[in-house]
């Protein structure tokens, strides 16, 4: 009985002994976040920003999980974990500072796009000033409408880290962009050619001296400058806002252009209650007017049976209005106008005065880009 | 008659054995012809992440056989387990693939018919609005700023055309957007000219 239980003590002990032989050590969790890592990575867009590391970890992770089912095949007593793991941590290392290194990147190339797309959209916006300044809501309108469109798109491509298309929609957008600035440049030409500067200092020069010399008001219009000057004995006595019309900065040809005329002038009637408040109506045309009216149509650059027009004032009823071609000015600068000037007061409306003026900067500047 | 009966049991063993050890080639094109399906699918795009393990599958898949080309003894039963599986997940990803574009490009319609909605929204405010003193120079730029958004809006059109249903639906996002804006200037244009 006594051999029995000591026999039996033996096997228990062996048993033990075998149990804890057998034991085998985890595998490495590395394992599983290395395989979670590979996967960021490829969301990352590893396959993109950062193809040949991306495919060195992906051998890493492939021999590492070889050695890993390798060690798994053993026999329990010689399984060893240690330097699988070691392998893994290394691995894990090295994923994590690629995976950095790819949001880096993106980083990098986020903010370089944003800022491509910041510089079009403060563009675009001036330009969008600029419609409104000058009256141009058609095709230039239209085309910074269609670049604000493509910004969007850009920016929500950008949000979305899918850089790759972005290039282009911001190229689409530079080409609307440019033809915007390209229309607004043609509607200016004349304003930065010397002559016709020159043609118009003189006018406003002579009109000057005139109200020195007579002792009276006389009215200077500078159209790009949007303003209305009044002088009275050669002294600036007041200078106003004004509206034009939507080709306001083109010179008058013919009827219904839309344009404002330039020339020298004078108030040839005061219409103490017109429909736009108060006005004083010029002498358009005048005979430079009419000479250049006749060599247009000569020219076929006069619509058919369309003839010269008439009918400019200087009128209230707002600066902000649309006019057809006349000067328009608030209410209550209009009484200050009407009530200095007479039949007869000179008026002298010009495109600019100077090449130093912000517009034709903002021109130019466009030019050089 | 004993000797030739040894002799085709051996022939027979070494048919069988050779037979083991050769590369799965037809499960292998299979697996793959069914992935290249999907690929010319635009499985990348509509189902990018299943799309993604299917190939790191096909690659695990093909690293086994490699591996086991290189031994002596080959034995090629696991790898066929993985192009099996690699097959039916390319198989069920082929015929969920339909389902996914189609619902990509629902949801570009509907952004579009919302794009459409806000164009007619502002065209009509626009046409109500008062174009007075004040309104007339803004609502005339709103109106070309809307006709921008219209036009544009003939781009969703093109895209969905060429199945890029994801392009369009974000253009159909930036269209709606422009509408908006136009629609919400007018209602301010409108206040304005109220006050």
């Amino acid at each position: 009985m006594k051999k029995r239980t000591r026999k039996g003590r033996v096997l228990l002990l062996g048993l033990v002994l075998l149990s804890y032989a057998c034991k085998t050590p985890p595998a490495p969790s590395e394992a599983a976040d290395a395989e979670a890592l590979e996967q960021a990575l490829w969301r990352a867009g590893a396959s993109v920003f950062s193809p040949e590391n991306y495919d060195l970890y992906k051998d890493g992770l492939k021999t590492a999980k070889e050695n890993l089912a390798r060690e798994k095949a053993k026999f329990g007593w010689f399984r060893n974990y240690d330097p699988i793991r070691s392998e893994f941590r290394d691995l894990l290392k090295k994923g994590t500072d690629l995976l950095q290194a790819i949001q880096n990147k993106k980083a990098i190339k986020s903010k370089a796009l944003e800022e491509q797309s910041l510089s079009l959209k403060s563009r675009v916006e001036r330009l969008k000033d600029m419609t409104l300044y000058f009256n141009e809501s058609g095709a230039v309108r239209k085309n910074l409408s269609q670049a604000e469109i493509k910004l969007t798109q850009a920016d929500l491509l950008i949000g979305k880290e899918q850089f790759e298309p972005v290039g282009d929609i911001l190229q689409g957008c530079r080409l609307y962009v440019k033809q915007a600035e390209e229309a607004i440049a043609s509607l200016l030409d004349r304003y930065l050619d010397k002559d016709q500067l020159e043609k118009w200092k003189r006018w406003a020069d002579e009109t000057i001296a005139e109200s020195q010399k007579r002792a009276a008001v006389a009215i200077l219009v500078n159209k790009l400058e949007r303003k209305l000057i009044l002088y009275r004995k050669g002294d600036v006595v007041a200078s106003y806002d004004i509206g034009l019309g939507r080709f306001g900065l083109s010179d008058k040809l013919y009827s219904g252009d839309e344009a404002t005329p330039e020339g020298r002038y004078q108030v040839i009637k005061k219409i103490p209650s017109s429909p736009f408040y108060k006005a004083l109506l010029i002498n358009y045309p005048n005979e430079e007017d009419k000479k250049a009216f006749a060599l247009a149509k000569k020219n076929g650059q006069v619509p058919f049976q369309v003839g010269i027009g008439g009918s400019i004032e200087i009128h209230g009823g707002g600066k902000d209005s649309l006019t057809k071609g006349c000067v328009g000015l608030e209410d209550g600068d209009m009484d200050d106008v009407y009530r200095l000037a007479v039949v007869g007061t000179p008026v002298t409306i010009v495109g600019a005065l100077s090449v130093e003026n912000s517009i034709l900067a903002e021109i130019k500047a466009f030019e050089k880009k | 008659m004993k000797g030739l009966t040894k002799n085709l049991v051996l022939v027979l063993a070494i048919a069988l054995v050779l037979a083991a050890c050769k590369q799965p080639t037809q499960q292998i094109n299979e697996a793959q012809a069914v992935i290249d399906e999907i690929a010319k699918a635009s499985a990348d795009k509509y189902a990018a992440a299943e799309f993604k393990t299917l190939g790191d599958d096909m690659k695990a898949a093909q690293d086994e056989i490699a591996v086991q080309d290189k031994k002596f003894f080959k034995k090629f039963g696991t790898a066929k387990e993985m192009l099996a599986k690699v097959k039916t997940d390319a198989e069920a990803l082929k015929a969920a693939l339909p389902g996914k574009i189609e619902a990509a490009k629902n949801a570009a319609i509907a952004i579009q018919t919302e794009a459409k909605t806000a164009i007619d929204e502002a065209k009509a405010l626009l046409e109500k609005a008062p174009k007075g003193k004040g309104t007339k120079k803004d609502i005339e730029a709103l109106q070309a700023d809307l006709a921008g958004a219209e036009t544009a809006f003939a781009e969703i059109q093109t895209a969905l055309d060429a199945k890029d249903y994801l392009g369009a639906a974000d253009k159909a996002k930036s269209v709606k957007e422009k509408a908006v804006a136009v629609a919400d200037q007018v209602k301010a244009a409108i206040e304005k000219k109220k006050k």
